[in-house]
């Protein structure tokens, strides 16, 4: 393997190009019409472009994906995460082509794809599953059939797609008599989101965290788990942060939890990254919920805990070496991580997406903080695509420092040009359920709901004031039209009178003097 | 110099006397000794105070005529500068009843995929009515004030450009 073509752009395209040049494998980059000129695209060896901005006309096109991997000479493809990362018709189409795909097998790709099979793996594997349907409702389902199975399962039930994601088909039905328009409600939703209709049931758990394993496997058999994530605070079942250990998992949790994962991932002969998501409840009891079969957002935080380098490691195993790793170094915790996924949204505009030109940024750095950004000055932020712009991590050796040195960061982020959730974070991170890790996948809504709107950005009497200042000398400033532009402008305090250390030292001198 | 300049919480006076490149900044009547120094990025470093001065660093674009946001150590500020202060709160109550008809528009391009309201139904402040998506993400319009839905003027399925009225209420 030579020579790696990356079937994505932004922040996940830079992150693998960055590992392909770590491993001294030539990249190409491909782009739409509107990335021209992005980060991922400079960072490249080599990039091809490959259609308009939508991405159903660019990145979601397996034809000129397949085509650019060719005409370049590349061997394999890592799809990245989103697109087509868990699309079985294009890792098959890579591997007619003769191409190595980045990632597992088409065939385990669809069958963990389906979440009612992805159930039944769980199942044969001896993992225990949330309490649900066991086969998808067909299209045609009656509605009586749909109402007996959610009364067998007892209310509040939820309803699935059964190719669902990202929370879309999804319904809480509280009562039966919300059963019949939550299941018409999600029948559309997963019809026109996914091109599938068929749904399924599963029990609602009260207050349930969310813990995810993630795992390699090679393509000799073997499977390694890693150290748990858990990724509880979520936005209507959008993961904002995620954090390694969690901090409600016990050693010996862990030790069932990994295994169970593994378990899963052997039984179905999974190869390359993957990651299996549980729901815990609150006696410590957890459920598999899906697997999601690519590399992970989060992923920075496992590395940062365990120092592996998961894409180096999918990208080994890609081209057939054995998974070696220590079990202990994956297992064993090294301090604590957390990522908060920087968006491109107004938090203070109900985080609608917030699109533009970034016309300056100021990325945080320093001690154990980690930036995966596509973002930079004078980019833009497009209005096809997911608007992640950056992942920001930051490792302590417990949580306590990791949280401080993530608010730290999150202090010095400076997005100028379009809103972020920066601000959203600075306040989130403070927040005392969050410092207790007192939390469960649905404690975020409820704290935005209690707020009512209220702005994340509300500056305080001393950044008022300051601003107040600062926009005054501006003002000054461009009236006399001058100064403003000038690179080496200062302005020197004039009030109290300016005093220089030698003359403290004359008057002092001649206050001594009069003394004697 | 002397300017009114409007924060989220209230006006303040400022007042410049610049002199040979020496600067007196007085604030609603105190004095604050200011040292400030272009650095990169378009940003300034200020040192208020004297002996004791705080550090900031702040940087200062137009969003309109009269109008500055200012990052303030990379907190966003809004502020006017003489004596307008249009300040618009998001979240509060805004200043004065609310006048005329009110007209949501689309923020972005996006696609309509849900249409909440219909023509003469009464709405609430902060009540759903259409649901864009955009950006992959879902993002549903609300009423700022309430009223009655006048005219819904897009379907669902609809794609709409980037200021395109959906809805208006009076």
């Amino acid at each position: 393997m030579r020579k790696i073509l990356v079937a994505n752009r932004g922040e996940i395209a830079v992150r693998v190009i960055r590992a392909c040049r770590d491993m001294g494998l030539a990249s190409v980059a491909v782009y739409s019409e509107c990335d021209r000129g992005a980060r991922h695209v400079r960072l490249a060896d080599e990039a091809f472009a490959i259609g308009p901005s939508a991405p159903t006309d660019s990145y979601l096109r397996i034809d000129r994906l397949i085509d650019a991997a060719r005409t370049s000479g590349a061997d394999a493809v890592h799809p990245g995460y989103g697109f087509l990362a868990e699309n079985e018709v294009f890792a098959a189409a890579c591997r007619d082509a003769g191409l190595t795909f980045i990632g597992p097998a088409p065939e385990v790709i669809a069958l963990m794809g389906s979440k009612t099979s992805a159930r039944h793996a769980a199942m044969a594997a001896g993992v225990p599953v949330v309490p649900g349907t066991a086969q998808p409702f067909a299209p045609d389902a009656p509605e009586a059939a749909i109402a007996d199975e959610a009364a067998r399962l007892g209310y509040p039930v939820l309803i699935k797609a059964v190719a669902g994601g990202g929370g879309k088909g999804m319904r809480l039905v509280a009562a039966p008599g919300d059963l019949a328009s939550a299941t018409r409600a999600a029948r559309s939703e997963a019809g026109a989101a996914f091109g599938d209709a068929a749904i399924y049931l599963e029990r609602r758990l009260a207050r349930p965290r969310h813990v995810e394993v993630q795992l390699l496997g090679d393509l000799h058999g073997t499977v390694q788990p890693f150290v748990e994530r858990e990724c509880s605070i979520q936005r209507r079942h959008q993961k904002v942060i995620e954090e390694t250990p969690s901090p409600v998992v016990s050693a010996e949790l862990r030790a069932r939890i990994t295994s169970a994962a593994a378990a899963v991932a052997r039984s179905v002969g999974y190869s390359s990254a993957g990651t299996i998501e549980f729901l815990l409840d609150e006696d410590g009891r957890f459920y598999f919920l899906e697997m999601n079969t690519r590399l992970q957002v989060e992923h920075p935080i496992t590395e940062l805990v365990t120092g592996v380098d998961l894409v180096e490691w999918q990208i080994r195993i890609a081209r057939g070496d054995r998974l070696d790793l220590d079990p202990a170094v994956a297992l064993t915790p090294r301090g604590h991580a957390i990522e908060c996924r920087i968006y491109a949204e107004d938090p203070d505009a109900g985080f609608m997406p917030s699109p533009g030109r970034i016309t300056a940024i100021g990325a945080p750095a320093g001690p154990f903080v980690r930036d995966d950004s596509g973002a930079e000055a004078g980019s833009d932020v497009p209005i096809f695509y997911d608007p992640m712009i950056s992942k920001l991590s930051a490792w302590g050796a417990d949580r306590r420092q990791a949280i401080g040195r993530m608010q730290r960061a999150l202090g010095e982020y400076d997005v100028r040009g379009i809103r972020t959730t920066v601000p959203f974070f600075r306040w989130m991170l403070a927040e005392p359920s969050f410092e207790a890790a007192a939390f469960h996948t649905s404690t975020l809504d409820e704290l935005l709901q209690q707020r009512q709107g209220e702005s994340f950005s509300t500056p305080n009497e001393e950044e008022e004031e300051v601003a107040a200042i600062a926009a005054a000398l501006h003002e000054d400033a461009s009236r006399a039209g001058r100064v403003l532009l000038d690179p080496a402008a200062r302005w020197v305090r004039q009030d109290p009178p300016y005093v220089a250390p030698r003359g403290g030292w004359k008057r002092q001198a001649r206050v001594e003097a009069l003394r004697s | 110099m002397t300017l009114e300049i409007g924060t989220p919480s209230r006006a303040r006076v400022v007042q410049i006397v610049r002199a040979e490149g020496r600067l007196r900044v007085r604030i609603d009547g105190a004095s604050r000794p200011v040292d400030a120094v272009r650095v990169g990025g378009g940003a300034w470093s200020l040192l208020i105070g004297h002996p004791v001065a705080r550090s900031y660093e702040v940087a200062i674009a137009e969003s309109a005529p009269g109008e500055l946001v200012v990052y303030v150590r990379g907190r966003l500020v809004p502020v006017t500068v003489g004596g307008r202060f249009r300040l618009r709160r998001r979240g509060a109550t805004a200043a004065g009843a609310p006048s005329g008809p009110q007209r949501i528009v689309a923020p972005m391009s996006g696609r309509v995929i849900n249409v909440l309201v219909k023509a003469g139904d009464a709405v609430e402040a902060r009540q759903g009515l259409v649901v864009v998506e955009a950006m992959k993400m879902e993002n549903e319009l609300r009423a700022i004030h309430a009223g009655t839905v006048r005219e819904v003027r897009v379907a669902e399925g609809a794609s709409v450009e980037a200021g395109t009225v959906l809805v208006v209420i009076e």
